[in-house]
């Protein structure tokens, strides 16, 4: 996040009535982050065919700003739809830190949950926890667009809650394991 | 199609490559032809691409013959894993099944397709496992490289002149080959709790 709204809680806070300056500004960037919820393009698996039906005509993903990036460093969304194996794991960390902040990730299916139907296997990570922060988690195999869509919106939910005073979400950052952006649970 | 039309594929091969027989495990309909020594594969491959041509080599793979096999990678009948630390089970006889006989070898499947006249054909091979080693069908085939590649990442099949016979699906951190029966996965750095 940028210098100006790292210290603007101090400052705020410093001046009478700054709070309620503080309260809305939160609120106005809460709202912009939350319609504005860029996915990166990356489908793993069967689970990215359930993504792209989401992206497309009938359940349309663009109403809740939600527009597929080609780009890592134009995302904000890490939309892990499929089998992670344990040669993709690491080029996955490597573009979620190539990812601007604030940034989230979306476990989307039974694999990139726990491993799925592949929890047994010798090449499968057991969920993608294990190596990256996830926000939400979306069973399913694959989910139903519509839960993808609910998932997302949860997300947007736990953006609501974020606040600058506690880091916007964007600076405490858990190396892996479930996190909440609003960072209450910390 | 008609497993006739490579009736005369069938024959020349018989006819030039020694100890050739029909296999008697065909894949499908199709005709199977079992050769006899790893030597005889360049010879029946240089035939198949030059006369007869079949140019497009459409599969190397291979099947693991050893049995069953329990979870700590005992096999029925002895163990032949390096990497288990146990000793090795009782030897239990192995029940195969009809038309299956369990034997410490890797049958070795070549696939070659005719796509001028939409005909196939299947070379079958057996090695025994620990010595399995055969010629690379590359300077025939440039498909070869990357199939054989893979036989060598999750069977363990040396593939001789191969230009780059590297792992090519599995991490570089996984030990073994995980396609042969008696693979015993050791834990590596996802797997921690």
């Amino acid at each position: 996040m940028g210098i100006i709204l790292d210290k603007f809680p101090l400052i705020a806070k410093a001046i009478p009535g700054g709070q309620v300056v503080l309260t809305s500004t939160d609120y106005i960037i809460d709202l912009g982050r939350k319609y504005s919820l860029w996915p990166l393009t990356f489908g793993l698996a069967c689970c990215a065919i359930e993504m792209m039906v989401a992206y497309a005509g009938r359940f349309d993903f663009d109403r809740f700003g939600v527009i597929p990036r080609p780009s890592p460093r134009q995302a904000d969304l890490l939309l892990i739809a499929g089998t992670v194996t344990k040669k993709m794991a690491a080029p996955i960390v490597d573009i979620y830190h190539q990812m601007p902040e604030p940034r989230f990730v979306m476990a989307m299916g039974s694999c990139a949950n726990c491993g799925g139907p592949f929890y047994d296997s010798y090449s499968v990570v057991k969920g993608i926890d294990r190596i990256i922060p996830v926000d939400v988690y979306i069973p399913g195999c694959p989910p139903r667009p519509e839960a993808l869509i609910y998932g997302v919106m949860e997300l947007q939910k736990k953006i609501m809650r974020m606040k600058l005073e506690r880091g916007g979400g964007a600076t405490v950052q858990a190396e892996k394991g479930s996190r909440d952006p609003a960072g209450e649970d910390a | 199609m008609n497993p006739l039309a490579g009736a005369d594929a069938v024959a020349r091969l018989l006819a030039a490559v020694p100890k050739a027989e029909i296999a008697s495990s065909p894949v499908k309909d199709y005709p199977t032809i079992r050769l006899a020594a790893p030597a005889d594969l360049l010879l029946a491959a240089r035939l198949l691409k030059g006369d007869l041509g079949f140019m497009y080599l459409e599969m190397v793979t291979a099947v693991d013959w050893l049995g069953p096999v329990n979870l700590g990678g005992f096999v029925c009948g002895g163990n032949s894993n390096p990497l288990s630390r146990k000793p090795a089970a009782p030897p239990v006889s192995p029940v195969p099944g009809p038309g299956v006989s369990y034997r410490p070898m890797l049958d070795l499947l070549w696939s070659f397709g005719n796509l001028g006249e939409n005909r196939k054909i299947f070379l079958r091979l057996e090695l025994p496992r620990d010595r399995a080693e055969v010629p690379s069908l590359t300077s025939l085939f440039a498909a070869a490289d990357w199939q054989e590649r893979e036989a060598f990442d999750l069977f363990g099949i040396r593939f001789t002149g191969h230009p780059n016979l590297i792992k090519i699906l599995t991490p570089d951190f996984l030990q073994g080959h995980p396609l042969r029966k008696d693979y015993v996965h050791a834990k590596d750095r996802y797997d921690e709790e």
